[in-house]
């Protein structure tokens, strides 16, 4: 590999994208642009939005009581938190339009006020109603109350007709008061100040015995909770009457002279510690994250298509390919361009929307308008918070243009390429809106945050949002470790992948053939090959995850419908079946329907004997691996949801009969998964001649089968072997025989647990046996001895396994082992092996 | 210099299942000499020229090109041949200069050696009028030139034309085979593949004549036209054609069959 040709590629790309007007366009000037003019309208609208006050009609202004409320056509200001507030609320009020006040408004005011007389003449008839309703219901209650002469039966009617009366009064009610113009309607009743005046004497007399009588008639307000707008100034007005009112109170009691804070004997005081940097650290902890995912997908799509789909489709892929660079070169030069590009493009747009974000609330703020106008200064994040965004974003984009890179080399035309977006953009969205949760947190440090340390895109979104809230966080920086080495790793993935995408002719030089889904099933069973090919191989995966999913809910639903002593019998059975329809059956009809050699698709030869010697010996030494393994990396895994180990505990139940379990667990799994996964889906994946990256991607669908993270785990560890096996011996049944073994004594060493837990525990500390094993809550568990010796016995058999099968040459199975060196296939890309 | 011997390539289609594009094809071609391709359209010419530049893998067979195998040498090889065709296009957003250059540099060339090289092309093959001209500006003459110059920037012994004058019309396609022809002069060994007689006979040495991946007849002209008693080139590709294509659908010519090798 020569730098120089990667630095010549590069630079070339570079310069290609720098004169494409759509890229720069796209990564540089729009968003340079768009946020602005966003940011602008959405300023624009807000100014319209809240430059347009309220109507609020007040009848009867002539009875308030001091101090004085109302001023011209407002309220005081001084009664609002925010002064300005009072340009929000137009009020009416009957007194001004009688007078002829109002100027150019007047004709729109007389109207407002016959508006409002109108209601306000509903409002008395509903509350005359109220009165002779409580009446009546008082005299249901209590006959000796009203007339004698009235039956308890005619109560009882003229209260229904009284009710049905005001439910019709209210529909008009609601009509007038929706057809009005009138978000608020206050009705001061006759004599209010009087009366309160009344009451401020007789306070002032102390005339305690006539107090406890207060029953005047007090002010209405009237609002639609459905309308926003009546809402939002219902909240205003509340809040003025709220002030007014506690003036009023003020009053009263300095007349007494009583101290002011006596109605309000607890008083507590809310205190916010929250520093404006803080608020800005947490929008910017939520809104950078998922905007620098997202940014750098776009960013990274474009170039990418441009630089592989589009150079297919312009006719230089092929000047390019001749050229001696290798295509490992070639894929790098790219890679880093569309990187380059990526980066770029998601600080521009950062910045971009940072400064107008920024710019934006110090406009709000000091006009003391728009939604931000109590959320004071918002400040830019800190130097570290941007240092550590750059940081991550290097392998954000590296990932991302390595994936875009694959996906557009393998389209055959830019339009192509544009149609993967979609898919891409939907799942990384998906990924950002989990990390935008509240809950999704990797710091502080709890059961799941180690895992999603390792999940890829998620963890780079949620120490991002750790790390903005508080740069200066040392806990959460010990998940950069992880998180960076787990990203560059799947950047490199991804990377290999776009490598073999540009290796592989049949992409390079794809035509634009009719494609025709009859005539290609026509062609899958007219044309039939001995064994599946990866892609049939692929399809099988998809199609057993699918029809998993499916299952779930009828699953479940069997589960739950049976009896509650029943329920350890039912999971077996469903266990059976499952494995039966769900794994075997996709893998046997589709080697029936779509290979021509069932017993080669299978792999149903027969063995070495070695082969099934070894794998009948290897489970019992890996066993007791996996199970310290496992327990020693439970800090790393999200916890089992309850009603999952409920089920597991129901199968290890001692009730069940032993020879059932290992039916369902051990045997049925043991043939159905290796019929599919070592069977079909090895034997496909091995099709493109490297053995290796066959066993990888067997084991880790057949891991990715098991669903539950801790089992995905060691599931593809095994898979691993399983393959390995299989590959070397050329058959299914050590897969078989390892399988079962492996299966059972997990069974068996849960029942033996039970047993032991229950009164055994003293016994079993004094036998021989405590050198190898121990048991506390979780179980038995295996002594450092047992471990030591098991890790012999696994390393000398799996050494044996892999070396015996290359030193066979000649044998069917060795094609697919050979070194890729060997085969005219690989040696292509220098880069893969 | 290039050597073929017996290779096959095949690949699979929706409609046709298995179809070889190329089948057990043997030919050699020494320096100093045009070695011509004929055939129709979908005869296997490009895939039997790819394979020599290493794009695609043979299924069967061998090719050296200056005593390295494509396959297990593809660095080498590449570094020794030219490669000019249709489907090789240029650059858009690159002037001629800069794309003549750039290859030049990815084919190695000292920077001396590349200022050297690029004078003396685009002089010889008038380019200098266009030489700051992007690629998306340029007439097909104009492109054509660039990509001959593309290909030989680097001085290669062995240069492969798959149809260079496809699409052009007849003023630059003339010039273009004058270019071979000098090309030839210097003493390079070159594969000119086409559909049209008259590039064979004016510039061909010795010619290979394929049919649906399979060569039907192989030597210098007058030896075809010896061997098969037919003086007019176009006359003999078309009995060669026919008398193929009636074996091939069971009529009894046996005569042709011979001459495949």
């Amino acid at each position: 590999m020569h730098w120089k040709n990667i630095r010549l590629i590069f630079l070339r790309e570079v310069r290609d994208q720098l004169r494409d007007r759509r890229t720069l366009f796209m990564i540089a000037v729009l968003p340079l642009l768009l946020y602005p003019a966003m940011g602008l309208g959405t300023l624009q609208m807000s100014m319209n939005f809240t430059e347009q006050p309220r109507t609020v009609v007040v009848l009867g202004e002539k009875h308030l009581p001091p101090p004085q409320l109302l001023e011209g056509n407002r309220f005081v200001s001084s009664w609002f938190t925010h002064p300005d507030d009072a340009n929000k609320l137009k009020v009416v009020t009957d007194t001004a339009v009688e007078l002829g006040g109002g100027g150019l408004d007047a004709p729109l005011n007389l109207k407002l006020i016959a508006q409002a007389q109108a209601l306000r003449k509903l409002i008395d008839e509903h509350t005359a109603f109220d009165i002779e309703l409580e009446q009546a219901e008082s005299q249901q209650r209590d006959p000796s109350q009203g007339p004698a002469d009235e039956s308890l039966i005619a109560v009882s009617q003229r209260i229904a007709d009284l009710k049905a009366r005001q439910a019709a009064l209210d529909r008009e009610l609601i009509e007038l008061f929706a057809a009005s113009q009138i978000q608020v309607l206050i009705v001061i009743p006759d004599g209010l100040r009087e009366n309160i005046e009344r009451v401020n004497r007789m306070i002032a007399k102390r005339q305690t015995e006539d107090i406890t009588n207060l029953s005047y008639p007090r002010p209405t307000i009237v609002k639609n909770r459905a309308d926003d707008k009546s809402v939002v100034a219902y909240n205003r007005v509340r809040d003025v009457l709220d002030a007014w009112e506690d003036e009023i109170l003020r009053q009263r009691l300095a007349d007494l002279g009583l101290p002011k804070e006596l109605p309000k004997p607890v008083g507590s005081v809310s205190r916010d510690l929250a520093a404006e940097s803080q608020i800005s650290a947490s929008i910017w902890s939520k809104m950078f994250p998922a905007l620098l995912v997202i940014m750098a997908v776009m960013g990274a799509f474009y170039p990418a298509v441009d630089v592989a789909a589009g150079e297919k489709e312009r006719g230089t892929m092929e000047t390019l390919l001749i050229c001696p660079a290798t295509r490992t070169e070639i894929v790098l030069g790219k890679f880093l361009t569309v990187m380059c590009f990526s980066m770029s493009s998601a600080l521009l747009n950062l910045l971009s929307i940072g400064g107008t974000g920024k710019y934006m609330v110090s406009v709000a703020s000091s006009a003391g308008k728009g939604v931000f106008a109590q959320g004071g200064a918002i400040t830019l994040p800190s130097a570290p918070a941007l240092a550590w965004m750059l940081i991550l974003l290097v392998p954000l984009s590296a990932l991302f243009s390595a994936l875009c890179l694959a996906l557009a080399t393998f389209a055959r035309s830019s339009k192509e390429g544009q149609y993967y977006l979609t898919p891409l953009l939907m799942v990384s969205i998906g990924m950002t809106v989990f990390c935008m949760s509240p809950g999704i947190e990797i710091y502080p440090v709890h059961q799941a945050s180690w895992f999603y340390s390792v999940m890829p895109v998620v963890n780079i979104a949620l120490l991002l949002k750790a790390l903005l809230l508080n740069p200066g966080n040392t806990g959460a920086l010990i998940f950069v470790i992880p998180v960076l080495v787990t990203s560059i790793g799947y950047s490199m993935l991804a990377l290999w992948w776009a490598i073999e995408q540009f290796s592989s002719e049949g992409v390079l030089f794809r035509d634009g053939e009719r494609f025709e889904v009859a005539l290609w099933l026509k062609h899958l069973l007219r044309e039939k090959e001995p064994t599946p090919n990866f892609t049939e191989a692929g399809f099988c995966f998809v199609i057993v995850m699918l029809a998993q999913f499916a299952s779930m809910g009828p699953l479940q639903q069997l589960l739950m419908s049976a009896a509650p002593g029943e329920v350890g019998l039912q999971m077996m059975k469903l266990m059976l079946i499952q494995q039966l329809t769900i794994i075997a059956c996709p893998a046997l009809f589709m080697t029936l329907l779509l290979t021509t050699s069932v017993r080669q698709s299978l792999r149903l030869w027969l063995p070495n004997w070695k082969f099934v010697a070894v794998a009948s010996v290897l489970p019992f030494a890996l066993h007791p691996l996996v199970v310290e393994l496992m327990s020693s990396l439970g800090w790393f895994f999200p916890k089992l949801p309850p009603g999952f180990a409920r089920l597991m505990g129901a199968m290890g139940d001692d009730e069940q009969p032993l020879t059932l379990i290992l039916i369902a667990l051990a045997a049925a799994p043991a043939i159905c998964e290796e019929l599919a996964f070592r069977g079909f889906v090895l034997t496909g994946f091995s099709r493109n001649g490297r053995s290796g990256v066959a066993i990888g991607l067997s084991a880790l669908t057949f891991g990715v089968m098991h669903m539950i993270p801790q089992q995905v785990f060691y599931a593809t560890l095994l898979g691993v072997v399983l393959g390995l096996i299989a590959v070397r011996s050329n058959s299914l049944l050590p897969g078989i025989v390892f399988h079962f073994i492996f299966n059972s004594l997990g069974v068996i060493r849960e029942r033996v647990s039970a047993h032991l837990a229950n009164d055994h525990t003293e016994k079993f500390r004094q036998s021989f046996w405590h050198w190898f094993a121990t048991i506390d809550e979780n179980g038995l568990h295996y002594s450092w001895l047992t471990l030591v010796i098991c890790s012999v016995i696994a390393s000398l058999s799996l050494w044996w396994v892999w070396q015996s099968g290359r030193s066979k040459p000649g044998a069917v199975t060795v094609n697919n082992l050979l070194p890729s060196e060997f085969t005219p296939t690989t040696s292509h890309s220098t880069s893969a092996s | 210099m290039i050597s073929v011997q017996q290779l096959t390539k095949g690949f699979d289609d929706l409609r046709r299942g298995w179809v070889a594009a190329l089948d057990h094809v043997s030919f050699e071609v020494q320096p100093g000499e045009i070695f011509g391709l004929l055939g129709p359209n979908g005869a296997g010419k490009t895939t039997c020229l790819r394979i020599l530049s290493t794009v695609l893998r043979p299924s069967s067979g061998t090719a050296t090109v200056s005593g390295f195998d494509v396959v297990t040498h593809p660095a080498e090889v590449r570094q020794r041949i030219g490669f000019m065709s249709s489907n090789t296009g240029i650059y858009d957003r690159m002037t001629a200069f800069e794309m003549v250059e750039y290859y030049g540099r990815l084919y190695g060339l000292s920077e001396e050696l590349l200022k050297l090289r690029l004078e003396r092309l685009f002089e010889t093959l008038q380019m200098n009028d266009f030489r700051d001209t992007l690629g998306a500006k340029m007439s097909t003459g104009m492109k054509q030139k660039v990509s001959i110059a593309r290909a030989i920037v680097h001085d290669p012994p062995v240069i492969i034309f798959d149809e260079p004058t496809s699409g052009l019309d007849v003023l630059v396609a003339r010039k273009v085979l004058a270019t071979v022809q000098s090309l030839k002069d210097q003493g390079k060994c070159i594969i000119f593949s086409t559909h049209i007689m008259r590039e064979v006979e004016k510039l061909c040495d010795r010619i290979a004549i394929i049919h649906k991946g399979a060569i039907l007849a192989i030597g210098t002209l007058p030896e075809l036209q010896e061997q098969h008693q037919q003086p007019d080139t176009e006359e003999l590709f078309f009995d060669l054609i026919e008398r193929y294509d009636a074996k091939e659908s069971g009529s009894p010519k046996p005569e042709i069959g011979t001459a495949k090798n």
